[in-house]
């Protein structure tokens, strides 16, 4: 074994970079090394089919890409969540004539304050579990894990107007769930 | 117009993954002038997306793993390249 395709030199190499990639994209230390362990193991099986096209370093970061978004995918369905039917949040939202039915508030807070807020991102994510199966996957793999549109298409075989419909209805739910949550409760200690 | 905010929040939310129409644009801009809850709910959903973009791109900037995570790691390869060769 040469160094270049030796995992142990990977991970003194590109492990801390890729563990932040993964960190980044599941919020969760356990799940993130887990994901690096098996992007290296498979890596080193699958290392006679890398090129050289690329640098190993990014050869690696599309197998964590994979690893990523198989974890979301079928650690959500294997849940088994109650609400199984995809409803349709968006309607309760509104009145007969398209009308909120409870006026949105304007949230005063700073984006840069918010991020880096333990206490916020475990509010973010009590909000984003409450979501039904398919509207969390795809919120999952868009806005938090950051795919384009294409690919979460791709991933969840659907179509992109399908996948608009999934997104305003997760967003809508999300916003209400923050507002009561967080922005409304005033003190966050 | 009928199903006005409803529609308006979903120009909103679809303003986030593909770029609107001409038509949407001035729909949209147009019911936002009017409607400071669609406002809101504008600038609530933009905040949402700022805020996991800060998250994604910053938050974890200076995360490394730790010793113990690099052995375990070291240990797991070990095991497995035993168990192949
Ligand atoms: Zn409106």
């Amino acid at each position: 074994m040469n160094k270049s395709d030796d995992p142990h030199t990977w991970l003194n190499e590109h492990g801390d970079y890729l563990y932040r990639y993964a960190m980044s994209r599941l919020h969760n230390d356990e799940l993130a090394q887990d994901m690096l362990q098996e992007t290296l193991l498979a890596g080193w099986k699958g290392y006679a089919r890398f090129a050289g096209q690329s640098s190993i370093r990014t050869w690696l970061v599309g197998i964590l890409k994979h690893k990523i978004i198989d974890y979301i995918r079928h650690e959500i369905r294997g849940r088994n969540l109650t609400e199984a039917v995809e409803s349709d949040p968006t309607s309760a939202f509104f009145n007969a004539n398209g009308s909120w039915n409870e006026s949105p508030s304007a949230w005063k807070e700073n984006p840069e304050d918010l991020y880096s807020s333990e206490q916020f991102q475990k509010t973010l994510e009590l909000c984003i579990n409450n979501l039904p199966e398919k509207q969390q996957i795809v919120f999952r793999m868009r806005d938090i894990v950051g795919e384009d549109t294409p690919t979460v298409c791709k991933c969840c075989d659907i179509t992109s107007t399908h996948l608009h419909v999934l997104l305003h209805r997760a967003r809508l739910s999300l916003r209400k769930c923050l507002n009561t949550h967080w922005f409304e409760k005033g003190t966050h200690s | 117009m009928k199903q006005a905010c409803h529609y308006a929040s979903r120009l909103a939310s679809d303003s986030l993954d593909r770029p609107l129409s001409l038509w949407e644009r001035l729909r949209l801009k147009l019911h936002l002038s009017m409607c400071s809850n669609c406002q809101n709910c504008d600038n609530n959903l933009k905040l949402m997306r700022q805020i996991n973009e800060l998250m994604r791109n910053n938050h974890y900037g200076e995360v490394r793993l730790s010793d113990q995570q690099q052995n375990q790691l070291h240990k797991a390869l070990d095991k497995h390249s035993a168990s192949v060769n």
